[in-house]
């Protein structure tokens, strides 16, 4: 597991792990010899609160960076995952139409959501880093 | 605008609570886990922190013509030391302003507890209306004097008995004492009341005290509850919050009647109360909407009716859903819906469709969604 550390933005204590990629919409990135494990962070999960249900892609379904690829269910909200990168699902995480649970206890693990095989790599020069990402959430949690 | 903060906001923030606004305030989302703390109501006991609710206290000779004016419960019939409730304030559209609970002190002085969103307008519309009609009533906001607890769930009863409140432990439901004490607490007012359909009790009590008397309570394996679960649990009742059920917009919300809130809420040999023509013109023309229970059925266990999202039946649109959970104890989607009347069958399958047309099965019941 890659080096992780805490953050508080606003009254939100949550963690972000180095070497991940993010998005301004919450989803962490992970690149695996070319292909991207999706998930989404642990600020995300915990705005969410207790995740219910996940509604997820089809292996081979296509999307463009930024289209709506995944629902997911909380006792809160219906929230929609986005693609952080253009291309084809490989894999889904199944475990979690049993056990929607994983995404609210290990985010950047068990809870990861769909692998994608990246249409054009060069997009994931436009995600965030580690610290460009908590700026993005103290900005929404601290800036009204 | 900042967020209003408790005045136990330190204990929650030492406990680990994720916090969220909630009505202009900040508030405990939850601890743990919205799912572990709404079964723990269910099935032990759970302490919520409720402070951000509305507390006045009225006082004078011309409160109970007030009430009797602005509210559509026969408040005159309420006996000293009794709760009643829940009762509606209308407006002249016969929409509702808020409904709540009322403590008879004596004939002139009561306690409300208004919803926290309009906390302020209900206090500064009782004055007015005091005004209005030309009697004195004194209208005191309590809410920085005291917090608001609430220990709710089956084993609440052994655990006030068990901290030394026998005399808590044996009112009756919608009874209340003032000036009493619990594990060393003084206590402004307990009552054998609260809005999660469980046994429980309900304290108004000094910050520092509430502080003691919270921590009493941990001490006896009571679980912090969030407001999170608190909205699961009223779902799973079918009780109502305003914003969702009910709101003074008669182009969004139905006529109170709608609501068909029970309970006594509405007395119909009252008369003279505003918004009493607008509901008895409801009543004669016969309700277009009905406020009824939606469960997902198991194929969409994972699917969450939303406020907002329609009720179809066939290729008709039949109604609107006005809150809806995940019911941790049927493990189902759950919520409340308005139906139309012509539709409004119990037992019968209806499709839910979200403001982004995904769809799910649901069937109609009346509440409780949960046996109780």
């Amino acid at each position: 597991m890659a080096e992780s550390y805490k953050v508080k933005a606003g009254s939100i204590e949550f963690t972000v792990v180095k070497g991940l990629l993010y998005t301004e919409t919450d989803e962490w990135v992970r690149l695996e010899n070319g292909k991207a494990r999706v998930g989404i962070t642990d600020y995300a999960q915990k705005k969410l609160t207790d995740i219910v249900g996940v509604e997820l892609p089809e292996p081979g379904d296509e999307f463009s960076k930024g289209d709506p690829v995944a629902t997911l269910e909380s006792m809160k909200a219906t929230a929609d995952v986005y693609a952080p990168l253009s291309g084809r699902i490989l894999e889904v995480n199944e475990r979690l139409y049993e056990e929607p649970e994983l995404v609210n206890k290990d985010p950047y693990g068990e809870g990861w959501l769909f692998v994608i095989e990246p249409s054009n790599p060069d997009e994931a020069k436009e995600l965030l880093d580690d610290e460009a990402y908590v700026e993005s959430v103290k900005k929404r949690e601290e800036g009204h | 605008m900042g967020l209003r903060v408790l005045p136990l906001e330190e204990l929650h923030e030492r406990l680990g609570a994720t916090f969220g606004e909630f009505a202009g305030w900040r508030v405990p989302m939850y601890y743990t886990s919205t799912i572990e703390e709404h079964l723990a109501v269910r099935s032990s006991a759970g302490i919520f922190d409720i402070s951000h609710m509305g507390r006045l206290r009225l006082r004078g000779a011309g409160v109970l013509e007030v009430l009797e004016k602005l509210y559509t419960k026969r408040l005159s019939k309420t006996r000293e030391g009794w709760m009643s409730g829940p009762t509606l304030a209308l407006n002249e559209y016969a929409r509702v302003k808020d409904d709540e609970m009322f403590y008879k002190v004596s004939d002139e002085e009561w306690l409300v507890v208004p919803n926290a969103a309009v906390a302020d307008e209900m206090a500064r519309y009782i004055e007015e209306w005091a005004g209005r009609l030309g009697v004195e009533v004194e209208v005191e906001d309590l809410r920085s004097d005291y917090a608001l607890l609430a220990l709710q769930g089956p084993e609440a009863e052994r655990v006030v008995e068990e901290l030394g409140g026998s005399e808590i432990a044996s009112l009756k439901p919608l009874q209340f004492i003032t000036n009493t004490s619990l594990a060393g607490a003084e206590i402004y007012v307990a009552s054998r009341s609260g809005w999660t359909g469980e046994d429980g009790f309900e304290f108004w009590i000094s910050p520092g005290e509430a502080v003691k008397l919270y921590e009493a309570l941990l001490g006896r394996g009571v679980k912090p509850v969030g407001i999170a679960s608190r909205d699961s649990l009223r779902i799973e009742m079918g009780f109502v919050l305003g914003g969702h059920e009910y709101g003074e917009d008669p182009r969004v919300f139905p006529c109170a009647l709608s609501l068909r809130y029970g309970l006594g809420a509405i007395d119909w040999k009252k008369t003279g109360f505003v918004g009493e023509p607008a509901l008895r013109a409801c009543r004669r023309e016969g309700v277009r909407w009905v406020r009824l229970g939606i469960v997902m059925k198991k194929k969409y266990a994972r699917f969450i009716p939303r406020q907002g999202y329609k009720i179809v039946v066939e290729d008709q649109v039949v109604g609107w859903v006005t809150s809806g959970t995940y019911s941790p104890v049927r493990k189902r989607g759950v919520g409340q819906a308005y139906i139309d009347t012509r539709y409004a069958i119990l037992g019968e399958p209806v499709e839910v469709v979200s403001d982004k047309g995904r769809r799910g099965e649901a069937k109609l019941e009346d509440f409780p969604l949960i046996k109780k």
